[in-house]
């Protein structure tokens, strides 16, 4: 089996579309693809042997090719507030440098989520967080403060958590009980910009590595029982068949996970046809899929199942 | 904090203290208050949790006359005023309004203004008082210890003194004696007795 690596594409919209017909015919798949000014970004799935080819005819058109661990990821990056206390610095400055290593970055800025005694998580925050593929808690300074309301905060989220906070990574796995996915010291509230390279941009360094370490474990925990399709194949079908990307407006209109996909259209209208278009030998969407409504406006949220459960491999 | 003669944070966890400091010092940076603040003492017990700020304003910025951005020049007519920066433009004329009426005030571009009033003396228009901005300067000092504070302290007490000013801030109602006392006792810290 192919074994698919995330890279990152960067180069100038003259004649991009070279690299995206070799990605193409290589059986590699573009996730994302962002043109800024006279700048393309591509977040792409590509087989491992062929990345040195990419890079060589990408030489010419001054692109450069990175190996971004977290594309293909959608990833909940959950403040206290969207108020001025936490946004535009911290949040921001953390969701902006996950995006860079190439993931799909929510901010979640919960209604009551500040203060230590009345931190507090909605059920629609929480089914909503649920629908990502991991959550990064942004909390403060404080370690009494953190001890007191992470379990308030957590209380029904079931995908990784990757804990960030001001005191140091042992302070906060000390007082987190039971434990979480992963830890981040040195990251907590600021009132500026994260500009310098000690202390603050290492931490984010540090962030990037916590959050791929623990995604890979649980890509390791998916590949145990593999999925009937791998997302980004059937992002490519969708398209292929309804022209989402082509026709929508969204800046992602598809957001691949590691085992669903986000699709940004309505649910009531899109489900059915969706669910009956045909992968390959009569196999369809919907025989190896769940189509749920997502908890996000009224988008669609597509659950891979299992090889064990369908006894299909597409 | 550059500018300020006394300026703690007294906290039991001395990393959030280190780190409220540079959050203060951020803060009253972007709202210009660094120069207006003299000593700051900042007091933060996380385990209650409480949020308390005491400080002594250094300078009380002046008065804002319509001298300090505009010329005036006398002509047959009344007034033309020149304006430099149009910063106070609005309070400006509403006080020429409420002043003259409205019918005698006439804006013929941006930045000139005519006051229609035979014979009135210009230096006189030049030393009107448009803004007092102490006003807003305290307004200013609470809105940054709103911002400094955790967010979610939403019981609070702020007291503004002459030359002094007080903030405290819990999310539990606290008891009147023990923050009249804890105030009393962070005030001298300041230099303030009250």
């Amino acid at each position: 089996m192919t074994v698919f690596v995330p890279i990152t594409y960067k180069g100038g919209v003259y004649r991009h579309d070279i690299i995206i017909d070799l990605i193409d015919d290589l059986g590699g798949y573009i996730v994302q693809k962002h043109m800024i000014a006279q700048e393309v970004v591509l977040q792409s799935l590509v087989p491992k042997d062929d990345i040195e080819l990419i890079r060589k005819i990408s030489r010419p058109l001054a692109g450069v090719v990175i190996e971004a661990p977290l594309v293909g990821t959608e990833i909940a990056v959950v403040s206290p507030s969207l108020e001025i206390h936490h946004l535009p610095h911290t949040s921001c400055d953390v969701a902006e440098y996950l995006r860079s290593a190439g993931a799909k970055t929510n901010m979640i800025g919960l209604a009551r989520g500040f203060g230590k005694r009345i931190a507090n998580l909605s059920i629609e925050e929480r089914d909503i967080i649920n629908e990502h593929d991991c959550a990064v808690f942004m909390l403060g300074n404080f370690e009494t403060c953190i001890e007191y309301k992470m379990p308030a905060l957590r209380r029904g989220i079931n995908v990784p958590i990757i804990l960030t906070g001001r005191p140091s990574t042992e302070a906060l796995q000390r007082i987190i009980d039971p434990p979480v996915d992963g830890y981040v010291g040195g990251i907590g509230r600021i009132a500026h910009r994260m500009r310098q390279q000690e202390g603050e941009i290492d931490h984010l360094d540090t962030l990037v590595e916590e959050v791929s370490a623990v995604l890979s474990r649980k890509r390791e925990e998916v590949a145990k029982d593999p999925l009937s399709i791998n997302p980004a194949r059937l992002m490519a079908v969708l398209d292929d068949a309804m022209d989402i990307t082509k026709r929508s407006t969204h800046p992602t209109p598809v957001v691949v996970q590691i085992r669903a996909l986000r699709v940004k259209l309505p649910y009531d209208t899109y489900a059915d046809p969706i669910a009956a278009i045909e992968i390959e030998n009569g196999v369809k969407i919907g025989d190896i899929t769940q189509i749920l409504p997502s908890r996000m406006r009224d988008y669609i949220l597509i659950r891979i199942r299992p090889f064990s459960e369908t006894k299909i491999m597409v | 904090m550059k500018g300020l003669e006394y300026f703690e944070v007294e906290c039991i966890e001395p990393v959030g203290a280190e780190i409220y400091k540079k959050i203060a010092d951020d803060i009253l940076l972007d709202l210009n208050l660094s120069q207006s603040i003299g000593r700051l003492h900042i007091y933060i017990d996380p385990e209650t949790p409480l949020f308390l700020a005491v400080g002594v304003i250094k300078q009380m910025p002046g008065l804002v006359h319509i001298r300090d951005f505009a010329s005036a020049l006398g002509t047959g007519e009344g007034v033309v005023l020149d304006i430099g920066t149009e910063t106070y433009l609005s309070p400006m004329l509403s006080i020429l309004w409420d002043t003259y009426g409205r019918d005698l005030i006439t804006q013929p571009d941006r930045f000139t203004v005519k006051i229609m009033v035979p014979g009135l003396n210009p230096r006189e228009v030049e030393e009107m008082v448009v803004v007092d901005p102490s006003e807003g300067m305290f307004h200013d000092i609470i809105y940054a210890m709103q911002w400094i504070a955790p967010e979610g302290f939403k019981v609070r007490r702020e007291i503004i003194g002459k030359g002094h000013f007080s903030y405290v801030a819990s999310e539990n109602t606290l008891d009147e004696e023990d923050i009249d006392k804890l105030l009393k006792e962070k005030l001298a810290c300041v230099g303030v007795s009250v």
